[in-house]
């Protein structure tokens, strides 16, 4: 890994110092205990099948041709989208226009500070909205271009990824990129026979760890006017009817996203007409 | 090599005759050749070559401090390194997104404990642990990358010696750590939950397995189905394209059932390989 030599870091070898903390003496198994009730009720109030309330906002950045403001409970993401512009140092002639997306997480958005570089997961959910927009967006309407989207996540408390494609999708929209449809996303965590639709953060981390055989994370992102999927990941170690419901469960929570995108992007519309 | 459309159309009309343009039928493999222990400094590796494609896996250790967060564990590291040799699409910068595409595909498969349980490789609590380097090296693309590189890296761990711990001396801060003398005697990683992954591609109207470079370039969208002990560990999408609910829990289908033949076989052929031949690659 390349050194950051612009910036003061901390020592590499630094330690969150709520590992210290009493929190932190308990295992991974009882606090998963205490994340779910007996009536399927969350630690927030939330049934296990019950999608956070969500805040959405276009038009948050001046300087950007599109941008779009996401609250998912505390999760807050701010996407922008860039004019298309040739894409540099390229010598052949390509059919289809290109996306460029760029996730990061604020130094302060996690329980443990990020580095201003991208370190590889912000380079893999990168790639995952790469591929997720990439089948909504038009591409062929501007050969030879690039268009440039920008994620930075202010406050990661879980499913940061799926909010962030939900508002990228948003931003693209109001920018006026020419889109097939509207791209929503969700996340689903899986421990046994629990299964939490859009985790927050400590949910998100106990179903990446083996507490039981069966645990993971699911992300897909949905294309809803034609049923279709865009992206689809999964992480942890599932069994295949398991995935199969979960794909249900998920294209139906993405599918209830989508008028509150529309509406968003109504509004932006409207102030524009307004606005002239 | 791009194709033109009038070569697309036959191997798309392939597909629909259950006659891929190699004379295999949509579930069927292509040849493999695989042999182990062909790099004498790594402590395991693999060489695997699948029809065109060619891939060179080794293995190698070294003694680590654990994360914080996880003191008993050991920890896994997969880089893949796209030689220029393999195609000239890889010149300069060019692999690069390949490269970080399957090293981070493979990390978050072997992510879940039940994939590899990374705990074996602790030596000593939050303090000494084996870190366990996977380098990969394509040698040559001939499509189907993904799999390729699963198998022969399940090849290679399986290969894998690590050396047993005679005693440990904790003085203070400072860990003395002495290494049997004995170079046969090693432990060997539980490798049957290492997850192999099936690359599933959807061409026209149908889903086949194992796509050579001209069908690559034909298909709509491919799913990476990674699967380890009869469940999924990660499921990913390639390139680009979308599917409907319905076609990708069929892939996942195909994916699943073709990846525990793949096992059953692979497991088969590691078990006949003798130690110590003195005939292969790189002998």
């Amino acid at each position: 890994m390349p050194i950051d030599h612009k910036r003061i870091n901390p020592p590499e070898d630094a330690v969150p110092y709520k590992l210290f903390t009493k929190l932190n003496t308990k295992s991974s198994q009882e606090q998963y205990q205490q994340i779910l009730d007996k009536n399927q009720i969350r630690k927030d109030g939330r049934h296990a099948s019950e999608h956070r309330k969500i805040y959405m906002k276009t038009g948050v950045i001046a300087h950007a041709k599109g941008s779009a403001y996401i609250e998912q409970g505390q999760t807050k993401i701010v996407a922008s989208v860039f004019d298309p512009r040739e894409i540099p140092n390229r010598l052949d002639y390509c059919l289809k226009g290109e996306v460029y997306c760029d996730f990061k997480f604020a130094p302060f958005s996690c329980p443990k500070r990020r580095l201003h570089q991208q370190d590889s997961q912000e380079k893999e959910y990168s790639s995952i909205m790469k591929k997720a927009l990439e089948a909504a967006i038009c591409r062929h309407e501007f050969p030879n271009f690039q268009v440039d989207v920008y994620v930075l996540v202010l406050h990661n408390a879980g499913s940061a990824l799926s909010a962030a494609i939900t508002a990228a999708g948003a931003a693209l929209a109001s920018a006026g990129i020419p889109m097939f449809d509207i791209i929503t996303s969700s996340t689903l965590a899986i421990q046994g026979k629990d299964v939490l639709l859009d985790p927050d953060f400590e949910e998100e981390t106990l179903s990446e760890i083996a507490i039981e055989k069966e645990h993971g994370i699911i992300v897909i992102s949905v294309l809803a006017t034609h049923d279709q999927i865009s992206h689809f990941h999964q992480v942890g170690n599932l069994p295949l009817n398991v995935v199969s419901d979960s794909i249900d469960i998920l294209h139906k929570s993405c599918k209830e996203i989508v008028p509150l995108v529309q509406k968003c992007v109504i509004r932006s519309v409207l102030a524009g007409i307004s606005e002239t | 090599m791009p194709l033109c459309d009038a070569e697309k159309t036959f191997v798309l009309h392939g597909v629909d005759a259950n006659m891929r343009i190699d004379g295999r039928e949509r579930e069927d493999y292509r040849p493999m050749e695989l042999e182990t222990d062909v790099v004498s400094h790594a402590f395991g590796s693999a060489r695997l070559r699948l029809a065109n494609t060619d891939v060179l896996v080794a293995v190698k250790i070294e003694v680590d401090s654990p994360f914080p967060e996880k003191p008993f564990e050991g920890k896994l590291e997969f880089f893949v390194d796209c030689s220029a040799n393999a195609t000239p699409d890889f010149e300069g910068r060019g692999g690069e997104n390949l490269a970080v595409e399957l090293s981070n595909c493979l990390a978050s498969a072997y992510r879940s404990n039940e994939a590899l349980d990374l705990k074996k490789l602790c030596i000593m609590k939050g303090r000494k642990c084996w870190k366990l380097y996977v380098d990969i090296l394509l040698l040559e693309v001939g499509g189907n990358l993904f799999d390729a590189v699963s198998i022969a890296v399940k090849s290679a761990l399986y290969n894998t010696q690590i050396p047993k711990i005679k005693s440990i001396h904790v003085d203070g801060s400072q860990i003395d750590i002495q290494v049997c003398d004995d170079i046969f005697s090693c432990t060997r990683l539980d490798i049957s939950g290492a997850p192999l992954m099936v690359t599933v591609c959807k061409i026209g109207e149908h889903c086949i397995v194992d796509p050579n470079a001209a069908e690559e370039q034909c298909s709509v969208g491919a799913v990476v189905v990674a699967v380890s002990r009869g469940c999924l560990s990660t499921v990913l999408q390639t390139g680009t394209g979308s599917f409907h609910p319905k076609t990708l829990k069929e892939c996942l289908k195909l994916g699943f059932s073709v990846a525990q033949n793949l096992e059953d076989s692979l497991m088969e052929t590691l078990g006949e390989i003798k130690p110590n031949q003195d005939v292969g690659f790189l002998k």
